[in-house]
């Protein structure tokens, strides 16, 4: 018994890390240009078969691949915000338009990366092997650097966007763009790298996600969905709040595939992000706004 | 609009009821009826997410559950296929009001969130109830309508393009009928000036349960429907593609309106179907629909109806 929970609580701790990091992305757009991206999921699944090409196709190595996942979802991501949530911005429906265009901007990557890549099953490398042995319980190496890899992305993103200029700009923006603007923020700017830096940490998590799970054009689909009940739980509004919610749900979820089972664990989930919203309708974290 | 419903529309439902004796091909038939079916799942998603300014994005949940309802009553337990279809529109008003509950308290982003997820959830549940469902592989060879010895599949689907017509035509009387009485303009009410209308005595909450509910129930009338006539039930219905093809069609139509997604769902299958035909772009025409529902929403935000609008009103002099 005390394996099997330490087992879950490692497994949890994975999950909770790669949560954490796809929904601090979604987080970071949200909070800066008030924007859902759903195509968030999407640039995952860009950001890893862009890593495959680099690292096996063409053989350079994992490294150069993580870069130029990462890169190309970033880019993706100023394509993105340039086309389809820019002109939207003055728009009274902004926040439903947007939710539409990102929804075509998610089948547009998705249907391309099927057409481009085709449908036979991929895999990335890890980006080490063997294994860790933690009080008995066995964990890849790959998934204990995920581990170690989240909290120092997560840390760097909460420094970056409070401690430097850029950063606070970018908050800025998100809080009041007519202030902003006042101040000399070039607001148009600060949403491209909001925009950039989440769909940059997209591509990333892609990667990670790559070295575990098969490529599909389908991989950021279901992640979407988790990170969707991760930002439902944790509010929207902050970065602590978020990534607090991804392991909350991590261990919740590890938990219950210990439990019930594979089968039932998503309708649970989805069950308690639907009492915590019955209770408390600005997440779980959420203030009272 | 009142003089596109009062002249025009009457005359398109008499050319669509002749359409049969001219055209005996049994595949551009079959593009009919799927144009029907989804016409009744665009304009029934318009209710809700233009008319009523609900941020639904669960609609496919409705369709789905409809599917697997006529399915598993009708292959499963037995039922005749004539209460199988309308069966589906029961339990798919059922699953609205499930989730209405909780969607009724939120706001903005959180309705999007949360009735997303509640469709990927009902996916979740049909795929890993395999014993029951067919899983990944759906459920195939359901029983066929027929009436008497009288198979509907036969004189080159003549019966099924009659019910999926007549079922269209309930369907959009249904949804002109209530968008028309003082609930529907209440709904407008809601979606133009929400503090107003709430100051007025709306109640906000249960008129978003009486909308997802109502919405709901034509759209499993289609998702019942389509089961029985394809004979095949699977996750699909609840997938991304269909989603963005209704969406699309919403978009194209015009939000806001209950003939615009109509006119659109024609257009939209025939127009698709055509590139299904050219190889290679089977899966690049969900691209090209992804591009013209954001070319529409960046060019022409009223669609295809205010366009037909704008063209008849100049013409007529005005």
């Amino acid at each position: 018994m005390t394996e099997a929970m330490i087992a879950t609580i490692l497994s949890g701790l994975v999950l909770g890390s790669l949560y954490a990091m796809m929904a601090s992305g979604l987080s970071v757009v949200w909070t800066t240009l008030g924007v859902f991206n759903f195509a968030h999921g999407a640039l995952m699944t860009l950001g890893a078969y862009v890593a495959w090409t680099i690292s096996e196709y063409l053989g350079l190595g994992l490294a150069a691949g993580m870069v130029a996942g990462t890169l190309a979802a970033a880019l993706a991501g100023i394509v993105i915000e340039r086309l389809l949530v820019r002109p939207f911005y003055t728009n009274r429906n902004m926040l439903l338009i947007t939710v539409m265009t990102t929804l075509a901007a998610m089948i547009i990557i998705e249907k391309g990366t099927q057409v481009i890549w085709g449908p036979r099953l991929k895999q990335l490398p890890r980006i080490a092997d063997g294994e860790l042995f933690i009080f008995g319980s066995a964990i890849s190496v790959h998934e204990a650097l995920i581990v170690l890899i989240a909290p120092v992305t997560l840390i760097a993103l909460w420094a970056f966007t409070a401690r430097t200029l850029t950063g606070r700009s970018l908050r800025a923006a998100g809080q009041n763009q007519t202030a902003a603007a006042l101040i000399g923020i070039h607001v148009p700017h600060a949403y491209g790298l909001a925009y950039a830096l989440s769909a940059g940490l997209a591509g990333f998590t892609g990667v990670l996600l790559g070295s575990i799970r098969f490529l599909t054009p389908t991989l950021g689909s279901e992640p979407l969905v988790k990170a969707m009940t991760v930002v439902i739980l944790g509010g929207l509004g902050s970065l602590g709040a978020t990534a607090g919610a991804a392991f909350v749900i991590g261990f919740l979820e590890a938990f219950l595939v210990l439990t019930v089972g594979l089968y039932w664990t998503p309708s649970l989930l989805f069950l308690t992000m639907i009492v915590v919203l019955i209770f408390r309708p600005n997440g779980l974290f959420g203030g009272r706004s | 609009m009142n003089r596109l419903s009062i002249f025009i529309l009457p005359a398109v439902l008499i050319v669509l009821l002749a359409v049969p004796l001219f055209v005996e091909d049994s595949y551009i038939r079959h593009l009919f009826i799927v144009a029907f079916m989804y016409a009744v799942l665009a304009s029934n998603w318009d209710l809700s997410l233009g008319y009523t300014g609900l941020f639904n994005f669960g609609h496919m949940t409705f369709f789905g559950v409809g599917v697997y309802t006529a399915a598993i009553a009708a292959k499963t337990l037995g039922v005749d296929p004539w209460l199988a279809i309308p069966l589906s529109g029961v339990t798919a008003a059922l699953s609205a009001l499930l989730i209405a509950a909780p969607v009724a308290r939120l706001k903005g982003i959180y309705v999007v969130l949360v009735t997303f997820a509640f469709s990927q959830l009902v996916l979740q549940l049909i795929l890993s109830q395999s014993q029951i469902t067919g899983g990944g592989e759906g459920m195939v060879r359901l029983p066929y309508l027929r009436l008497g010895d009288y198979s509907f599949i036969r004189d080159y689907k003549l019966g099924y393009y009659y019910v999926a017509l007549g079922m269209l035509t309930l369907s959009t009387l249904f949804l002109t009928a209530l968008v028309s009485s003082p609930f529907g303009k209440s709904l407008k009410a809601v979606r133009d000036n929400e503090d107003y209308a709430r100051a007025r005595g709306i109640s906000i909450t249960r008129q978003r349960i009486a909308v997802l509910v109502l919405s709901a129930i034509f759209t499993g009338v289609a998702g019942g429907f389509y089961a029985i006539y394809l004979r095949v039930a699977s996750p699909e219905a609840l997938g991304f593609g269909t989603m963005s093809l209704t969406l699309s069609m919403v978009l194209i139509g015009g939000v806001g309106t209950i003939w615009g997604p109509v006119i659109a769902a024609l257009i939209l299958i025939f127009a698709t179907e055509a590139f299904a035909g050219i190889r290679g772009m089977e899966e690049a025409r969900f691209i090209i629909i992804a591009v013209a529902m954001i070319l529409v929403l960046r060019l022409a935000p009223g669609g295809v109806l205010a366009l037909l609008n704008r063209l008849t009103n100049s013409t007529l002099g005005r």
